[in-house]
């Protein structure tokens, strides 16, 4: 009877608050959530806050951590700390966008799909998804790369163009099973407009499985994006990002290790506390920790 | 009763939730199985029949259950420290295992002989041609047409029923003394319910089996079982015979069967017994049906050992006031 | 009976597999045309000789209507005809013959490497009733798995080839035994990470199948210790270890990208990488069809092979 007491009306805040972090992942998901919030704070804070800017010299080139410079210092005299931070906009901000937008047009392609009568329509859109989704999502990216051009932007651009169409799948597969559920055939006899049936019934039950997977898709758009910065695709210097910062690095791998091991934290941080959230969620979901 | 096939008294199972939590499914159990009875096991989910089920076969251990207290005789075996040796030669040889309908049936990945003659050999070695032979005999035991061809098909190409009856035969391959079915039925179409109790009670007859059936379903358990044994939030209440069911003494089996749906006249009200059962662990103390029964007084509820009363030579019950309810 | 059923849906998986393979090959094909610019231009640079440019989007096929210039490139490329690099004349597909064959060895290898040291890892975790194992090994499992393979590659050429000289920075030898020397590095990497991967999916399958009923079953039956690891845990579990792997080489695929460009390998990442740097668009359209289809092959095999394993996998 003491777990019940949570679920009981007049259980207080902060008893309820205790339960729901002592179910299984929890941990994970509190973790995480503060992993990910340090490092988004501190990247939009601390540009604006810390002693030096991302592109100023400060220093002699190659200099090691030290307590003024934590990180040390780049081939250029730049500290290597502001870099990092400043680049959270670019790394995280962007691989944000690049999965807001597919998500959101994703989901509604594949809602749409999933409603639609027209088998021809439907199958034609359906094979063209699969073939946008039997691409690496890297390769495609640099092969899009080639066609529109580099730079940050143009990633946005790319990832928005390639990315919709695995929102899209698992949106029209998880639609079609909620249409098939008796819930929607109870709301469309009690005289539901077909609108609201969607809306209310649909929607929310696709949506749940797509921003599951948009959570998935953070940590792999974040990688993506660094990666195809270290190529030398999307984020062009002097703008600071991690991707790029460890490719400036590697020409110093063996005198300024520092210079490609910070950045390259920043981005196993980023990832990591997202997986932790991914992994808690996964948990919560399967019942045991 | 002292050539009983199956002697269980006082069994206490409990399971290892934690490292230091342990919570305790089966309470009390006592009661017993004579050779070729055909005895029902009652009860709602939570009582605890499944695991008294498995402490027959001897996998408490993969779920972290283990016996705390009482006896589990087999065949004058105990069973509570058998060696895994002992086991090897009693599982499957002498307890047999009918599992859940609904929830399993033949491994998914084998074909229907493979198991079968894994069922049939038991980890001995054996001619092919011997268990081959053996294996249709089985599959004709069990009603299955065509058995040659249903040996090289996989499960989930067989129906519900058909994959039943294949449990059917592994159980019965090597001639049991006793045989545990868990729920056999359940989930099942209703005629394919009842060939499936005939079968059972078919084997019973030609082989003199002693079958457990473990069911929810009252109705089914009457009609097929020779006596009743029922349990609620993990001890036996009451011993009953099957035919004498109506003369129960206890209030809870009398709840059952008055709730019964095909008791219910046309239009009439649906009895139903008030109440949930107690939570796994949360057992209150003295009876624990007390809470949801009609007769109870304040003294049901006293932090007291529930005996067990001998009403008739094959009738035992737990409820301390049935001489008041029901007279001597 | 059932042999025609098993037969007519191979048949509409394998026909499903080929339409989409048109659909990459459209794809692939039309990227070109979503360029803002004009792709001779861009090639070319902008001050170059309008004649050339000309020639060039003739040649590529920019001046006739899309789905002419479409048609042409389909039978083409049944034919065998790839196209032809823009920068030395060499013909796509020879240039694929040249460089895939590196990559598909290490990462052949890989997989292989991954897959042996996978198994009893994944089935001991899994079947393991220590809590404290299980979150060590997801743990160590996801850290790696959020790290991006390029930082694994860094730092591993951090440690083994600038502290260490374990491993060279660059350059490559063709020949066995020779190349060994260059590969162990990258392949280790890969491995690695296909372990974290591979071991994660296969031990979550374990968990599940040691709560199915039919084990309980197998426990009953007395099954020897072999038969039982084989029939009753690892087999019935493999099934979204296989399909998982099909996409993996996908994923694989994508990240020989970045390492070959990391380990200076001559292999058909790089390849790309250099031909999106020099606006070669026979080339990348080339290579990437290839991705494409081997990709979509990659996951019908894949689907087939755990049905193989596993009746109840829907094909």
């Amino acid at each position: 009877m003491s777990n019940n007491k949570a679920f009981a009306a007049d259980a207080s805040r902060k008893e309820r608050i205790k339960e729901w972090v002592s179910r299984p992942g929890g941990f994970g998901i509190i973790t995480g959530s503060l992993m990910f919030a340090a490092i988004t704070l501190v990247g939009f804070i601390y540009p604006l806050v810390g002693p030096y800017a991302a592109d100023e010299f400060v220093g002699e080139s190659l200099e090691g951590p030290s307590l003024s410079h934590p990180m040390g210092l780049d081939q250029l005299g730049r500290d290597v700390m502001t870099r990092v931070f400043s680049a959270v906009p670019a790394d995280i901000g962007i691989a944000f966008l690049g999965v807001t937008i597919p998500l959101t047009i994703g989901t509604v392609v594949g809602i749409l799909l999933g409603i639609s009568k027209n088998k021809y329509v439907v199958s034609t859109v359906s094979s063209l998804i699969d073939g946008i989704n039997a691409f690496p999502l890297l390769i495609i990216a640099i092969a899009m790369v080639t066609f529109l051009g580099p730079g940050l932007f143009n990633v946005v651009i790319i990832l928005t163009l390639m990315s919709w169409a695995r929102y899209a799948r698992i949106a029209r597969t998880k639609a079609v099973v909620v249409l098939q559920q008796n819930y929607i055939e109870a709301a469309k006899l009690m005289g539901y407009s077909k609108r609201r049936v969607i809306s209310k019934h649909v929607a929310p039950n696709v949506s749940s499985e797509s921003l599951a997977y948009a959570l998935s898709d953070f940590i792999l758009v974040i990688i993506i994006v660094s990666g195809l910065s270290f190529l030398g695709f999307a984020a062009r210097p002097p703008m600071p990002e991690w991707g790029s910062m460890i490719a400036d690095g590697r020409t110093f791998l063996g005198q300024a290790w520092w210079l490609t091991v910070f950045p390259g934290l920043a981005i196993c941080w980023s990832a990591i506390s997202l997986s932790f959230i991914v992994e808690g969620l996964s948990r919560r979901d399967r019942g045991n920790s | 009763m002292s050539n009983a096939l199956v002697q269980i008294d006082s069994l206490c199972i409990d399971v290892k939730v934690t490292r230091t939590r342990r919570l305790t499914i089966v309470n009390s159990a006592t009661f017993d199985v004579q050779p070729g009875q055909l005895l029902g096991l009652i009860g709602e989910s939570g009582s605890g029949k499944t695991m008294l089920c498995r402490s027959l076969v001897g996998t408490l251990h993969r779920r972290g259950a283990y016996i705390n207290s009482g006896s589990l005789t087999f065949n004058g075996i105990d069973l509570v420290n058998a060696s895994p040796k002992e086991w090897r030669d009693i599982r499957g040889k002498e307890i047999g295992y009918i599992p859940q309908s609904a929830l399993a049936g033949p491994n998914p990945v084998m074909t229907i002989g493979a198991q079968m003659a894994e069922a049939i050999q038991l980890g001995e070695k054996m001619d092919k041609g011997v268990v081959r032979k053996r294996a249709i005999e089985l599959l004709e035991i069990v009603q299955i047409r065509r058995p040659e061809i249903v040996l090289k098909q996989y499960p989930y190409e067989l129906s519900g029923g058909m994959k039943q009856r294949v449990m059917i035969a592994c159980a019965i391959a090597r001639e049991p003394k006793l045989i545990v079915a868990d729920e056999p039925t359940t989930g099942l179409d209703v005629t394919v319910q009842a060939e499936i109790m005939q079968l059972l009670k078919q084997i019973r007859k030609n082989l003199n089996t002693s079958i457990i059936l473990v069911s929810h379903d009252l109705p089914l358990i009457n009609e097929v079982c020779d006596d009743i044994v029922i349990m609620h939030a993990g001890s036996t209440v009451e011993k009953i015979p099957s035919a004498k069911i109506q003369d129960t003494r206890h209030p809870y089996t009398e709840a059952l069967y008055r709730s019964r749906i095909d008791l219910v006249e046309p239009r009439g009200k649906l009895v139903t017994i008030n109440g949930q059962p107690p939570t796994v662990g949360d057992w209150p103390t003295g009876c624990r049906f007390a809470g949801r029964c009609d007769y109870a007084k304040p003294g049901c509820s006293a932090d007291v050992e529930i005996p067990s009363i001998k009403i008739g030579p094959n009738h035992l019950t737990s409820c301390i006031r049935q001489a008041e309810i029901w007279g001597k | 009976m059932n042999r025609n059923v098993f037969l007519r849906k191979l048949g509409g998986r394998l026909l499903r597999t080929i339409s989409i393979s048109f659909w990459v090959m459209v794809i692939s094909y039309s990227l070109m045309r979503l360029s803002p610019g004009d792709p001779a231009e861009a090639r070319l640079g902008a001050g170059a000789d309008p004649e050339a440019i000309i020639k060039l989007r003739e040649t590529l096929g920019l001046n006739e209507n899309a789905f002419v210039a479409f048609v042409d490139y389909f039978t083409g490329v049944l034919r065998g005809d790839l196209g032809v690099s823009l920068a030395n004349d060499v013909e796509v597909l020879e240039i694929i013959k040249r460089t895939f064959p590196l990559t598909l060895t290490y990462i052949v290898l890989s997989v292989f490497f991954a897959f042996i040291i996978s198994i009893p890892i994944g089935t001991i975790i899994g079947w393991s009733n220590k809590a404290s194992a299980v979150y060590v090994f997801r743990g160590i499992t996801s850290i790696i798995i959020a790290t991006p393979n390029f930082f694994i590659a860094m730092v591993g050429i951090l440690l083994f080839s600038v502290k260490y000289n374990w491993a060279p920075l660059f350059g490559y030898v063709s020949d066995f035994p020779g190349n060994l020397k260059y590969l162990w590095l990258p392949i280790t990497v890969n491995t690695l990470i296909l372990v974290s991967i591979i071991s994660r999916v296969l031990q979550t399958s374990v968990v599940d199948t040691r709560a199915e009923e039919f084990v309980e079953t197998g426990i009953i039956r007395g099954v020897s210790r072999p038969r039982f690891f084989w029939f009753y845990i690892l087999k019935p579990s493999l099934a979204p270890t296989v399909v998982l792997l099909s996409y993996m080489m996908g994923t694989m695929l994508g990240a020989t990208v970045i390492l070959e460009t990391i380990f200076s390998l001559p292999g058909i990442g790089r390849e790309l990488v250099g031909a999106v740097l020099a606006n070669d668009y026979p080339v990348v359209q080339g290579i990437l069809l290839l991705f494409g289809v081997i990709t979509v092959f990659l996951s019908f095999i894949g689907d087939l092979l755990a049905y193989a394993l596993d009746r109840r996998v829907k094909l």
